[in-house]
């Protein structure tokens, strides 16, 4: 109830504006500005309710119900550790957005707040959303109102602007939309159930060609938003032509839904294909860092510069969530977070001055700092916070990923997950050097707007920041200490959720390299038991990391070109083999024997907590006709749970 | 099968009934009323609609999920051909809603205005209730009949170029519904040679062992080509944009909902009922690979052309284009067996979704009323409109994003569940997302009318906005943006009725 008092609060205070006068400027910010802070407030209840300890969806959180019910389509939403504060973030950041819409907004007040109204409703809906029908619903919500902020309080290219944004987000969304039907129809077809839930997709392991494949709909449609190097160029024209407020939630919050998608969506629903493009994704996430600092250092327009910051700081995020560590993952969404903050500091701040001057360019300013001394100071310490200084919101998240992208394959072995950054060392250095970089365009463009001579006239006698402008600076100023200097309860409520991402991750990547192995061209999947056993069993890895220990980790060499014939040698690299259909079906003693003989050969003993089967275990030498038909049947068939006794016996 | 009464035989056809005669006494009612009143016969026409609405409503408790043979199997009444019965009659209701002003502006003096609509009416709910191919073509012809001469009902005391541009509208239609008619019954002839039957439950058990199955294949290419007229799928698609730019406003709206639901009808009836037969339909000489390229190139062209249009009406016409090669999508998926009974509905709430939609855009359109002797369809006069009347800039805002398949209206769900039910057959894949590229490329045609109304100041060139007197215009986008937005955030209930309105056969 909570969350969808959250979600749809602002649609409703939209609504409400719709009977507020037309032009009556005060009245509609003071009411979109107390209306979002009401809702920010109300928020801050999750926080309340979140139970630190859990890992995924919240159950006292969670919303579910019939929607299209004959179609499976549900009205299902959940917050965890990974969406609990990028909820937050938006929550928190309209309001702000609002009160530091300042001169960018000149006309249609009523229609600007109702705007950014609806366009909270869109992105707290696509935070929350587990279903994939209500994702894109929410998904697309947002898109209409952002292009109308564009496009009516955007500066002299706003047309041309707000139509990119909306052709770039549309072609990614329906491809999409293609692997979201897609992924409906296979999983009914291997499972007899009609569902949208991403819950119960994430059970579901395709074959390594329809991972790919639907993994990249959907990463095409997440690195648009992001944006990945190279399909970012809509977002300069987007950031620069549009209005204050606009530029604040798009660098905000609506980047972010990019990376929360792969983060939510892209990498559980394809973890084979998200193993495999890791590396380049990494890539391209570290040519992000690189060429966003550069091209940022090149602007002389401040906007292009911080949107172009925007575009290198994603890069962190990227780079964070295909290190597939704990670390990685956290630094990530710390950046999520973090970025979120200094981003919209940036632009409302830059926002400020624009509003005195109307010119983008820095050449114009120099020496502001004599005229707007409080103004100035509130502008460094966000512009410390986002080139990552020690004690400030965003040196942490840039820390972790690095340690969790340098240390890769040490910690990923400690997660006995799959290894993908071929170089992660030197990778890692190069994306290090995007820090210097960041703070090298960062603090030239603060000593050119900001120190120095006052050399142009017009600057001489501009007004000190106004009670409202600080008002809109000053809880960003202050989280971005807070976010710096004490990150650990961010952390630690993220942290369960982020293990069991990865561990639920990696136990699908294993079932899905053994389809790749075994070279089967059919998806199966997963009992339900397998996921929560993944995240109960050891969600950090550590028993794991024990029992292997002077083994000299056996599953860390990339075994893609494995033949059938060494599969059977080291059964330890299968523990959860393509996995038996929980639909139901009777038990044959027969092919029970086989597997209860392999079985009892898993070193260690450790008991299996779903049952496994795997194609392996079937007699070599089948025809091939005969070998396919065993195995569909195989994976049709619910098995009892493993008992090697009981199976000698019944061979 | 229970043997009916007569009287049991012409309830089940009461609606087609119930149409024909309102028609005939407005006919009537339209000679004896002096000119003034005539506004008095569009509200009458109204009650004709509710009567055969409530017809509808009761037929479908009646029927429920039987079908109903009458007429030696000739006509058949099931829940399908009462929904489409209930489609076409509610995109009759918003379009007679809206005329009645709209006649009044423009001093259009055409009483048989009216009694046309409803003859029109009772051809489609005759399409929707044909099991035999000739009376196919006789709802066909019932249907177009009265809209050739709709089209050019712009008649004024004083010529004008606009009238010029209807009459030339009327008579290209004219012309080519009558070759296509032609073409239509060519093929019926063709198929009835190969087969030896008209009839639709027969064609499908006969299809699969016709003797002349190369001559079954030309007639029903022939059929794709007459049809394809009527639902306006390229190459056929000529007239289209010609015709919807000269008709009044409201009657385009009529013809790119009502006309092409109930020509939808004829198509899945006859395509998936008569020749749904698999190695008919599919196989390398199957009519659906004929059928998959009309629709590609459906959609590609008319969004394409669309692109280029600076007149809204013709814009909407070469969309309305385009979304006919969405829905070709789906009737093609209906012809696989399995899939048969979700892609039929499927279309069915495609063209709920599209109906509503198409009307309240062409009502927005026609609502803009005139300018210095011309109605108000360039881009440029839309210019500044959401300022000047922001709810009605929204309601066409909505009607845009639910033409072009974005959440929460009606046509994200009418996609979705179309193209949900084509991505279950692997070999329609290609045209499902050939389907979506299109309605982004829609998108961008779409948000021109968007970034007039909403980015473009209005000017002095733009002129005094002089919309349609009266509330009654104001009621009918009202009554459509309500559909669509209801259809796009609860589709629930809508797609329960499509569902089950299954064909009897």
């Amino acid at each position: 109830m909570i969350l969808t008092a959250i979600v749809f609060l602002p649609l409703l205070a939209a609504l409400v504006t719709m009977l507020l006068p037309k032009e009556d400027k005060v009245l509609l910010r003071n009411f979109g500005v107390a209306s979002t802070s009401l809702i920010f407030l109300f928020s801050l209840l999750l926080l309340w309710k979140f139970d630190g300890r859990v890992g995924g969806m919240q159950p006292s959180l969670s919303v579910n119900l019939a929607w299209l019910q004959s179609l499976g389509i549900r009205y299902q939403m959940g917050v965890d550790g990974i969406s609990l504060f990028l909820v937050l973030l938006t929550t928190f950041l309209t309001p702000i957005a609002i009160l530091g819409a300042g001169g960018s907004v000149t006309k249609r007040h009523r229609e600007f707040v109702a705007a950014m109204l609806v366009l909270e409703t869109g992105m707290l809906g696509a935070f929350v959303a587990l279903d994939m029908v209500l994702f894109y619903v929410f998904w697309e919500l947002m898109l209409v109102p952002m292009y109308l902020l564009i496009g009516i309080w955007g500066g002299e290219r706003r047309i041309y602007a707000a139509i990119k944004f909306v052709i770039y987000t549309m072609v990614g969304s329906v491809l999409m939309l293609v692997a979201i039907i897609y992924l409906y129809l296979r999983f009914h077809e291997l499972t007899g159930q009609w569902t949208f839930s991403l819950l119960e997709w994430n059970r579901m392991v395709l074959t390594p060609k329809e991972q790919l494949l639907c993994f990249g709909a959907f990463a095409l449609s997440f690195a648009i938003k992001v944006p990945i190097f190279p399909l970012h160029t809509w977002l300069p024209d987007a950031h620069v032509e549009a209005p204050t407020p606009g530029s604040v939630i798009l660098a905000g919050v609506l980047l972010k839904m990019g990376t929360y998608g792969i983060l939510r969506f892209a990498m559980p629903l394809f973890p084979y294909a998200a193993t495999k493009l890791a590396p380049y994704l990494a890539i391209l996430g570290i040519v992000g860092i690189i060429y966003g600092a550069l091209l940022a250092y090149a602007q002389k327009d401040a906007k292009k510069l911080i949107a172009y910051s925007s575009i290198s700081h994603l890069g962190f995020v990227i780079l964070g969530l295909m290190s597939l560590t704990i670390q990685g993952t956290q630094g990530a969404i710390y950046i999520m977070i973090a970025h979120g903050i200094t981003s919209a500091g940036l632009f409302l701040g830059f926002g400020i001055l624009y509003d005195r001057r109307h010119t983008r360019l820095m050449s114009e300013y120099g020496g502001i700092w004599k005229v707007m001394p409080t103004y100035s100071a509130l502008y460094m310490i966000i512009m410390l916070g986002s080139v990552g200084l020690p004690g400030l919101c965003g040196f942490i998240g840039e820390f972790l990923v690095l340690l969790g992208a340098y240390d890769h394959q040490a910690f990923v072995a400690f997660q006995s997950g799959p290894v993908m950054l071929s170089h992660p060392k030197l990778m890692t250095s190069i994306a290090a050097l995007g820090v210097i970089f960041s703070a090298l365009y960062l603090l030239v463009m603060f000593q050119r707007i900001f120190f120095g001579p006052v050399k142009h006239e017009v600057n001489q006698d501009l007004p000190d920041a106004t009670g409202v402008e600080l008002g809109a600076l000053v809880p960003l100023v202050v989280l971005v200490f807070v976010l710096g200097l004490v990150p650990s309860p961010l952390l630690r409520r993220m942290e369960p959720s982020v293990k069991l991402h990865l561990a639920q991750f990696v136990a699908k990547q294993k079932a899905s390299e053994e389809i790749a192995k075994a070279d089967i061209r059919k998806a199966f999947v997963l009992p339900r038991a397998v996921l929560d056993a993944a995240a109960l069993k050891d969600p950090s890895g550590m028993k794991a990391h024990k029992m292997q220990k002077g083994k000299k980790f056996p599953e860390l060499g990339m075994r893609r070109g494995r033949s059938a014939r060494t599969r059977g040698t080291t059964p330890v690299d299968h523990p959860q083999g393509p996995a038996v259909n929980e639909a139901a079906g009777a038990r044959e003693p027969s092919r029970q024997g086989r597997r209860g003989a392999r079985g009892a050969a898993q070193p260690g003993g450790a008991p299996q907590p779903f049952n496994t089967i795997t194609p392996m275990d079937l007699p070599r030498g089948l025809r091939l006709g005969q070998k396919r038909r065993l195995e569909q049947e195989v994976r049709y068939q619910k098995r009892p749970p493993l008992d090697p006794k009981a199976a000698q016996g019944g061979r | 099968m229970q043997s009916l009464t007569t009287m049991q035989k012409l309830l089940h056809v009461s609606p087609i009934l119930a149409a024909a005669i309102w028609a005939l006494v407005l006919l009537l009612l339209h000679v004896f009323s002096a000119e003034k009143r005539r506004t008095f016969l569009g509200h009458l026409s109204l009650v004709a609609l509710g009567t055969v609405g409530v017809l509808e409503l009761y037929l479908m408790r009646r029927v429920g999920a039987d079908a109903q043979l009458l007429f030696s199997g000739r006509v058949i009444v099931d829940a399908f051909a009462v929904q489409v019965g209930l489609i076409v009659t509610a995109g009759a209701f918003i379009t007679l809603l809206l005329s009645p002003s709209y006649l009044e502006r423009h001093e259009i003096d055409f009483g048989e205005y009216y009694p046309l609509v409803l003859f029109s009416l009772a051809g489609m709910l005759i399409i929707s209730s044909a099991a035999d191919l000739m009376v196919m073509v006789i709802g066909i012809e019932t249907m177009s009949l009265p809209i050739y001469a709709l089209c050019g009902s712009w008649r004024r005391k004083t010529a004008s170029t606009r009238e010029e541009a209807s009459m030339e509208a009327s008579f290209k239609y004219f012309l080519m519904g009558s070759f296509s008619t032609a073409i239509t019954l060519y093929g019926v002839a063709l198929v009835y040679g190969a087969t030896g039957t008209t009839l639709f439950a027969d064609l499908s058990v006969l299809g699969n062992a016709a003797a002349g199955k190369g001559l079954l294949l030309i007639g029903i290419a022939l059929l794709i080509g007459g049809l394809g007229f009527k639902i306006a799928a390229v190459p056929f698609h000529m007239w289209t944009p010609d015709v919807y730019e000269g008709a009044p406003t409201p009657i385009t709206g009529f013809m790119a909902a009502a006309v092409k639901t109930a020509a939808f009808a004829a198509v899945l009836r006859a395509f998936t009922a008569g020749f749904g037969a698999r190695d008919l339909a599919f196989g390398t000489s199957g009519w659906t690979s004929l059928l998959a390229l009309v629709a590609a190139i459906t959609m590609i062209l008319g969004n394409l052309a669309a692109l280029r249009q600076q007149n809204v009406k013709r814009m909407l016409a070469y969309s309305s284009i385009a979304h006919a090669g969405y829905i070709l999508i789906g009737v093609i998926a209906a012809a696989t067996p399995e899939l048969s009974a979700e892609a039929r509905s499927g279309v069915l709430f495609y063209l709920w979704a599209y109906t509503f939609t198409t009307v309240g855009a062409f009502g927005v359109v026609a609502w803009m009323g005139s300018k210095d002797d011309r109605e108000r369809t360039n881009v440029e006069d839309w210019n500044g409109l959401a300022e000047e009347r922001p709810g009605m800039a929204l309601a066409m805002t909505i009607f845009l994003l639910s033409l072009a398949g974005v959440p929460p209206t009606a046509g994200f769900f009418g996609k979705l569940l179309l193209f949900k039910a084509a991505i279950g057959n692997s070999g329609l894949i290609w045209l499902v997302v050939l389907g979506l590229v299109a309605s982004v490329v829609s998108v961008y045609y779409y948000l021109r009318i968007v970034v007039a109304m909403y980015f473009k100041e209005a000017s002095a060139e733009t002129g005094e906005l002089k919309p349609l007197p009266g509330g009654a215009p104001y009621v009918a986008v009202a009554l459509a943006t309500t559909a669509v937005l209801l259809i796009g955030v609860l589709p629930g209930r809508l797609w329960g009725y499509a569902a089950r309105a299954i064909m009897g056969f």
